[in-house]
């Protein structure tokens, strides 16, 4: 089903933790919420769950104002970062307890169950109680609970911030496998952005309560809107200077080491002489010969090479400005105190024009 | 801590533990099943067949279940509005709540029979003559106990209501449950480990509780029987079988709590990430909220607010009437003036101090062994000094009295002034009660040790041996500092409760010179005339010297406060 804020609003006290916050998220849409920790993600999803009420704003899920409706008629379904499993209950009747509330009878709420616990692979366990459970299970259970009642949406507060690196990749695949089977619409809290880049339908970047920006994962990452953006997402280098020629094509800027073109225009037009930062991936600055007709092209020196197997970070200064290079598949390496000269370059549909 | 240190820490524990602990209640069983050399069930058996025990029984049995389920209606709801609401005057209230522990219950007697008695308060102010403390005095030893033991429960609950992850109730909130239904499924369930807990202490203190049914006359039960049969103590097997029953019935319930829960509360995963659950409530919500704080703390500072009215009454003034009709000082001058009232202030206060020494050296000690150390069976240390929890101190004055009897008729012993001094209780009881108070508040010393232990890292101390520093050195530089608030909690702790002491001191001190304050106040309270008064003066100043204490260590504890109340 799908959910629409219209302009949330959460303080506590003094702090405004979410800040006119508007959001649409399509049924069946898995949507990621990101951010650095204090943004307000967490609150923006306990408000959907009911555990916080705006102040100003409204909730919708579905076709229903659930602004003021209380946690337990939301017909939510929450994964929370702790799971929150009851260690008083096994498996199956933690997974089963939703049920139970909804009147199930007793032969579908076995069928349900035994499907809920199939899909997450957990059958086995079905007898356990949670203290005999690893974090990865847990994990899985606690979907399983969440997915069981067939909730209007899906809830996921970092679920998987408690797992360690290899489980977390394997299960932000099948929390995306197990959504779209079931067509769920599921919002997502997490502050780390490959699960986000790596799983989301669609994503929003939060700072300081309020939405920075929302969109598809590359067109985030590729065309961020303003430097919190393109920092907190991947990492970028960042240019500065002066406008010096723009029309309807490309913004040429004028930086300490040269000029560099772009050819992706900003939303709001800029004019000469205004100072603009550009932001430029380290993976689409390249080293070597540039091509025979191009431009931001530059001349510096390799100062350092990190190898990191299918790729090296080259760190390269060029008229006194250090820049960052991911170099995959390297060629060329240097120690420090080995420096090299080199040129780099980089195409100007990949230096991105930002005024924020 | 060195393998060795550790080791010889935990034998000399093991020795001084089973001659002072294990020791006595070798000698309450094999008085109980062992007559005449041969082992015999006979006695244990006779104790439910003879009439007047089997009553006796039955009715202790009635008294605890009664006071449990007494305890378990007030202080549950009371933990439970703490946990989730924020009001105005929470912290005085939720201290306030636990001030009842500081008085024994049946010094609160006294009190309670001016306010409720045929011919006391109420009934002058209502123009009644109702027996509102029940037929056979039933109600009015229940309802005293509950409201002097309801802290404990308190505090367990409270400290596990605190312990449940907020997710878990959120979780079940999200899926459709609320209200009591949330209450009975999740958090009911989620906090059970607490409120067994304090359900064994609290069953097993009033189960065989001696004071309060002493003081309220209610005779026809076991603790009082066992009291009065003290003298036969030499002859008589009975007193022994009955004290066997109340112990298995103790231990059978220790055990029972221990094999449900482990003792334990359920692990959380984590702490949530948010703070919530936790309501502010304003206005008149806040006043309903802290309403029932303010029934029950007034309720139970009725008996303290009674003794304290005795004791500046003056003598037959507080009869048939609301309040007193004279008031007057003298009662202090009278109590502070009678020869046994001063000593019995200084005996207790040499016999505490004297126990909580020993016990500061035994709760340190055992606390490094079972945090700091890896001996194998350092678990079963930690709950061998726990154990005394679980036996009713009824069993234990018992149990030493009964060695000290045997011991005074030897030989060896008769002929030596200073053996008898030292180990004839009807000589001086000194050595015994300082043993008893030690053996039965070292729990609180151990827990209170434990807990700076462990909320201190060893990683500090390993900073100070990497620079060079002893063991020793570590131990008085950065360890005691670190652990020094835990330990002057546990000490005031120990202390006071030892001050208090109801069953050791009625039963082990005998001569008048040794008495410490609670035997003193029993021994004034029966006596004809102003008896009553004057030991109502001098509950009254045990009582201030206790809050004093009791506030200081929750000041310095807060919360951690129900971790010395579990078993």
């Amino acid at each position: 089903m799908k959910v629409t804020l219209q302009n949330v609003t959460k303080r506590f006290g003094d702090s405004l933790v979410v800040n006119d916050v508007s959001l649409e998220i399509a049924d069946g849409e898995l949507f990621f919420l990101l951010g650095p920790s204090g943004c307000g993600k967490t609150t923006l999803l306990r408000c959907v769950a009911g555990f916080y009420i705006p102040e100003a704003g409204k909730i919708w899920i579905g076709d229903t104002d659930a602004t003021n409706l209380p946690p337990h008629k939301r017909d939510t379904g929450m994964v929370f970062q702790s799971y929150a499993l009851w260690p008083h209950m096994t498996v199956r009747e933690n997974v089963a307890f939703g049920l139970e509330l909804r009147g199930v009878s007793k032969e579908e709420m076995a069928r349900r169950v035994d499907e809920a616990l199939a899909m997450v692979r957990m059958t086995d366990r079905a007898n356990y109680r949670s203290p005999q459970l690893s974090g990865g299970q847990q994990q899985r259970v606690a979907l399983a609970r969440a997915l069981v009642i067939r909730p209007k949406c899906l809830l996921l507060d970092e679920p998987l911030s408690n797992l360690d690196a290899k489980l977390r990749l394997e299960m932000r695949t099948e929390i995306r496998r197990i959504c779209k089977e079931a067509g769920l619409t599921g919002i997502y809290v997490t502050h780390d952005q490959k699960e986000a880049l790596s799983v989301a339908d669609r994503l929003a970047i939060l700072d300081q309560g309020k939405i920075q920006q929302c969109g598809a994962p590359c067109e985030v990452y590729e065309r961020p809107v303003s430097k919190f953006v393109a920092n907190f997402i991947g990492e970028t280098n960042f240019v500065e200077g002066p406008v010096v020629s723009v029309d309807e094509k490309r913004v040429v800027v004028q930086a300490d080491h040269g000029t560099i073109t772009s050819s992706v225009l900003p939303a709001e037009p800029v004019r000469v002489g205004q100072r603009v930062a550009l932001s430029v991936r380290p993976e689409v600055i390249h080293l070597g010969e540039p091509p025979r007709d191009g431009v931001n092209i530059f001349h510096g020196e390799l100062r350092e090479s990190v190898y990191l197997g299918e790729m090296a970070q080259h760190q390269v200064v060029a008229a006194g400005t250090t820049v960052k290079i991911f170099d995959l598949h390297p060629q060329i390496l240097t120690r420090p105190g080995h420096s090299k000269q080199v040129t780099v370059w980089c195409r100007p549909e990949n230096v991105v024009v930002l005024t924020r | 801590m060195r393998r060795s240190t550790a080791w010889t820490v935990a034998v000399l524990m093991g020795l001084v533990f089973g001659v002072t602990f294990l020791l006595p209640l070798g000698t309450v069983v094999s008085g109980g099943f062992f007559v005449g050399g041969k082992f015999t069930l006979r006695y244990l058996i006779g104790v439910f067949e003879n009439p007047v025990y089997a009553e006796g029984l039955l009715n202790s049995v009635k008294i605890a279940v009664g006071t449990t389920l007494l305890v378990v209606l007030i202080a549950v709801p009371l933990a439970w509005l703490g946990n989730r609401f924020e009001f105005a005057g929470k912290k005085l209230l939720s201290g306030l709540v636990l001030v009842p522990m500081v008085l024994p219950p049946f010094v609160g007697a006294i009190g309670f029979q001016q306010i409720l008695g045929v011919y006391g308060s109420l009934n002058t102010w209502l123009g009644t003559s109702i027996d509102w403390l029940g037929r056979g005095r039933y109600f009015g030893v229940i309802f005293l106990q509950a409201l002097a033991l309801y802290p404990i429960m308190y505090l367990n609950v409270a400290a596990a209501l605190a312990n449940i992850d907020p997710a878990m109730e959120e979780a079940a909130e999200n899926l459709g449950c609320h209200g009591f239904r949330k209450f009975w499924k999740i958090t009911l369930p989620l906090m059970m480990p607490g409120l067994f807990a304090g359900g064994t202490i609290v069953f097993i203190w009033s189960f065989t509780e001696l004071g309060t049914p002493l003081i309220m006359n209610y005779t026809r039960c076991a603790s009082v029987q066992v009291f009065d049969a003290l003298k036969e103590i030499g002859t008589n097997p009975f007193p022994f079988a009955l004290v066997v029953v109340m112990l298995l019935a103790s231990a059978g319930l220790y055990a029972l709590s221990k094999l449900a829960f482990g003792g334990r509360g359920y692990a959380m995963q984590s702490k949530a990430a948010t703070v919530s659950g936790v309501e502010t409530v304003r206005g008149l919500r806040s006043v309903i909220v802290a309403l029932p704080f303010v029934v029950v703390t007034g309720l139970a500072l009725l008996p303290h607010l009674g003794v304290i009215l005795t004791s500046v009454s003056q003598p037959g003034s507080w009869y048939q009437s609301v309040l007193p009709h004279a008031y007057t000082f003298e009662n202090y001058r009278e109590a502070l003036g009678h020869g046994i009232t001063v000593t019995s202030i200084r005996n207790s206060l040499l016999y505490s101090s004297l126990a909580v020494a020993v016990n500061i050296v035994l709760g340190v000690a055992v606390a490094f062994v079972v945090v700091r150390s890896d001996l194998p069976g350092r678990g079963a240390l930690d709950a061998l000094a726990m154990l005394p929890l679980a036996v009713p101190g009824l069993v234990m004055a018992f149990g030493y009295l009964a060695i000290s009897s045997y011991l005074g008729n030897q030989d060896w012993v008769k002929e030596s002034r200073f053996w008898q001094s030292l180990l004839d209780v009807r000589t001086n009881p000194t050595l015994f009660l300082v043993i008893a108070y030690a053996v039965r508040r070292l729990p609180y010393m151990v827990r209170s040790s434990v807990a700076g232990l462990q909320q201190t890292s060893v990683t500090l101390e390993e900073a100070a041996a990497n620079l060079g520093a002893s063991p020793a050195r570590t131990l008085r530089t950065v360890t005691l500092p670190l652990i020094m608030a835990n330990l002057i909690a546990g000490v005031l702790l120990a202390f006071s409760f030892s001050m208090l002491e109801v069953s050791d001191s009625l039963m082990l001190a005998q001569r008048a010179d040794f008495f410490p304050i609670t035997k003193t106040i029993y021994e004034l309270f029966q006596l004809i005339g102003t008896g009553k008064y004057i030991a109502a003066a001098l509950g009254v100043w045990a009582m201030s010297f206790l809050a004093v204490t009791i506030i200081g260590a929750s000041l310095i504890l807060g919360k951690k406060m129900g971790q010395l109340f579990r078993v």
